[in-house]
């Protein structure tokens, strides 16, 4: 790791203007640190959240909704009592990611931003479509594509790894931005876009976005239907192969709402709009739940590689929406 | 900067553990000397605190006593407790947070000691296998002998950590689902896993309640 200059502010304000100025932003570093040494990211300066008070607070607000603060970490969001009563899938999803040291540091601000797992991506030795290089080498014959995507990949194929993106966005979670010019909300389902060369994240934030808080609404009890389900080689330590998250608003057993997103899929989380479609209007059972399934890897361009990932999304979100009907809460 | 220790050789008759250690007193007497570095610290405003990029002083809790050594920035935790420290048990094997071979405790609950950075934890209180050996997770130790938990031993003084914190946090009535979750992030390329399990059940049954 390259020798730098450890900025640390006690404000936002001041982790904003310090990252303005061109400071590698730093949260507890699990995934920065990684950059650092394969020299992905060889910074003079990192400015860190690590010394700013009250970012790693949850909260549950009167209307039921949750606040939770950029820092606070998986293990304690699988652990609260106030995230299990408004957002059961987030406690689910941040209780199954990594592993139990690495949920002990890893925080949420973090987690959204980590960047990709491609493994062309993580070694400066190949060449990368988002590191800058023309061309994907997952694409090209011989390339190593098992992790890759299947959506959206035309220039980058690589899989999004976060696994807990997808709940927040299909929960309609807010993610709370300060800069310069203040604070602005920005739905979690607005918070990434597609690749382009050489922007090694896919997140709208830029130098000088700060991630303060994301506000997830309440999961209403009788209304509202929430479920999580994942797939991975190994049942702990690694990113999930697919992931699905549903919310269902159902009345009188007949869906009137639905948002299915999936993990790992795409260079970004994944709104299966065409699952959704195919349960809107129709009654909340099994049997819809497969026929979702089936309609969410419309628009799939899977690669030989990545062919066994169309049967897994079928399975996830057929899964997930069976555990959403079967959730007594 | 050679404190990481994977540069080459020293002068014959010192160690290259010794020299190294030397080199990173050296260079804590030098940074709280340096006068660029208070300028710059005066200079800074007061809700921003700026630290290196040359070593720093910095003070932890390690094993239940203060240690006071020099660190830089980018200095992980493992970096310093295996130099200047020279508390070895935390291995530096993958060094990216993805074998749980450098297991330690950051007050009472594991971490990666490669994943965190040194400055990070001033002041806290950290325990290393050593710690572990020698402290309340001694019976945990000793089932480890008993149960033949390890084979090359890369992976131990992580299992080792890891086990004793399933011990501290459920005591007897740890189950083998539990034992399995706490040390899911240690990987074992021999394949002890179930002495291991073993191990940590057997010294859970002889712990305290809770
Ligand atoms: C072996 C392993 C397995 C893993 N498994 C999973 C898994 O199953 N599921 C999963 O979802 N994740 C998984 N992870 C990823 C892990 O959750 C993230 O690495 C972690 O959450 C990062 O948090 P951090 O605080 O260390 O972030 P950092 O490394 O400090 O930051 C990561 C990135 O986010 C940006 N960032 C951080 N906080 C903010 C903020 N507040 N505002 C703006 N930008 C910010 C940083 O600039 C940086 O680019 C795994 C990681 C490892 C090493
Ligand atoms: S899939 Fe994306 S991240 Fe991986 S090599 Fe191709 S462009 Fe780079
Ligand atoms: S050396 Fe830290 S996890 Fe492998
Ligand atoms: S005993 Fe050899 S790696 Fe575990």
């Amino acid at each position: 790791m390259k020798a730098f200059r450890y900025e640390r502010p006690t404000t936002v304000e001041a982790a904003v203007r310090a990252h303005a100025g061109g400071a590698l932003l730093k949260a507890n570093g699990i995934d920065v640190l990684d950059r650092m040494k394969e020299r992905l990211d060889q910074p003079d300066r990192v400015v860190t959240l690590v010394d700013v008070p009250g970012l790693d607070r949850v909260e549950r607000r009167p209307d039921g909704s949750l606040s939770i603060g950029a820092m606070t970490t998986l293990a304690t969001l699988a652990a609260s009592a106030d995230v299990a009563a408004a957002c059961p899938t987030l406690a689910t999803a941040a209780g199954q990611a990594a592993s139990p040291a690495l949920r002990n540091r890893a925080t949420l601000g973090g987690n959204l931003g980590q960047h990709t797992r491609c493994g062309y991506y993580r070694f400066a030795s190949f060449r990368c479509f988002k590191r800058g290089d023309a061309d994907c080498p997952v694409q090209a014959p011989g390339g190593v594509q098992e992790p890759a995507g299947i959506f959206g990949i035309d220039l980058c194929a690589c899989a999004h790894p976060s696994s807990l993106a997808p709940v927040l966005a299909a929960g309609g979670a807010v993610a709370v931005v300060a800069s310069a010019k203040g604070e602005r909300r920005v739905p979690v389902a607005a918070l990434y876009e597609p690749p382009a060369r050489g922007k090694a994240s896919d997140w709208v934030l830029g130098e000088g976005d700060v991630l303060v808080r994301v506000e997830v609404p309440p999961v209403v009890a009788g209304s509202h239907r929430v479920g999580y389900e994942e797939v991975r080689q190994k049942a702990a330590f690694d990113w999930p192969l697919v992931v699905g998250a549903v919310w269902v608003a159902a009345r009188d057993g007949v869906v009137a709402d639905a948002r299915v997103w999936l993990g790992a899929v795409a260079p970004s989380p994944w709104r299966a709009e065409a699952a959704e479609k195919a349960l809107v209007g129709k009654p909340f059972t099994a049997a819809q739940a497969a026929v979702a399934g089936e309609a969410a890897v419309a628009g799939a361009t899977p690669l030989p590689g990545t062919a066994y990932k169309v049967e897994l999304v079928k399975v996830v979100v057929r899964r997930a929406l069976v555990a959403a009907l079967e959730r007594r809460s | 900067m050679g404190r990481t220790g994977h540069e080459g050789g020293g002068p014959p008759g010192l160690s290259r553990r010794e020299l190294l250690r030397g080199a990173g007193l050296a260079a804590a007497a030098g940074a709280t000397l340096l006068p660029a570095a208070r300028a710059l610290a005066a200079d800074a405003p007061a809700d921003l605190r700026v630290q290196g990029p040359d070593a720093v002083e910095l003070t932890l809790t390690v094993n239940g006593a203060p240690r006071t050594v020099a660190a830089a920035p980018r200095d992980t935790l493992l970096d310093v407790l295996r130099l200047p420290l020279d508390l070895t048990g935390a291995k530096k094997v993958c060094d990216r947070g993805t074998c749980g071979a450098c297991t330690v405790l950051l007050d009472g609950k594991p971490v990666y000691a490669c994943s965190v950075l040194a400055l990070d934890v001033a002041g806290r209180s950290v325990t290393t296998a050593e710690g572990v050996v020698g402290g309340a997770g001694r019976a945990v130790a000793d089932a480890f002998v008993a149960k033949d938990a390890m084979q090359c031993g890369f992976c131990t003084p992580g299992m080792l950590v890891a086990c004793a914190a399933a011990v501290a946090e459920h005591g007897p009535s740890l189950t083998l689902e539990q034992a399995r979750a706490a040390t899911a992030g240690n990987l074992c390329r021999c394949g002890t896993y179930p002495h291991v399990l073993e191990a940590a059940l057997a010294a859970a049954k002889t712990a305290k309640g809770r």
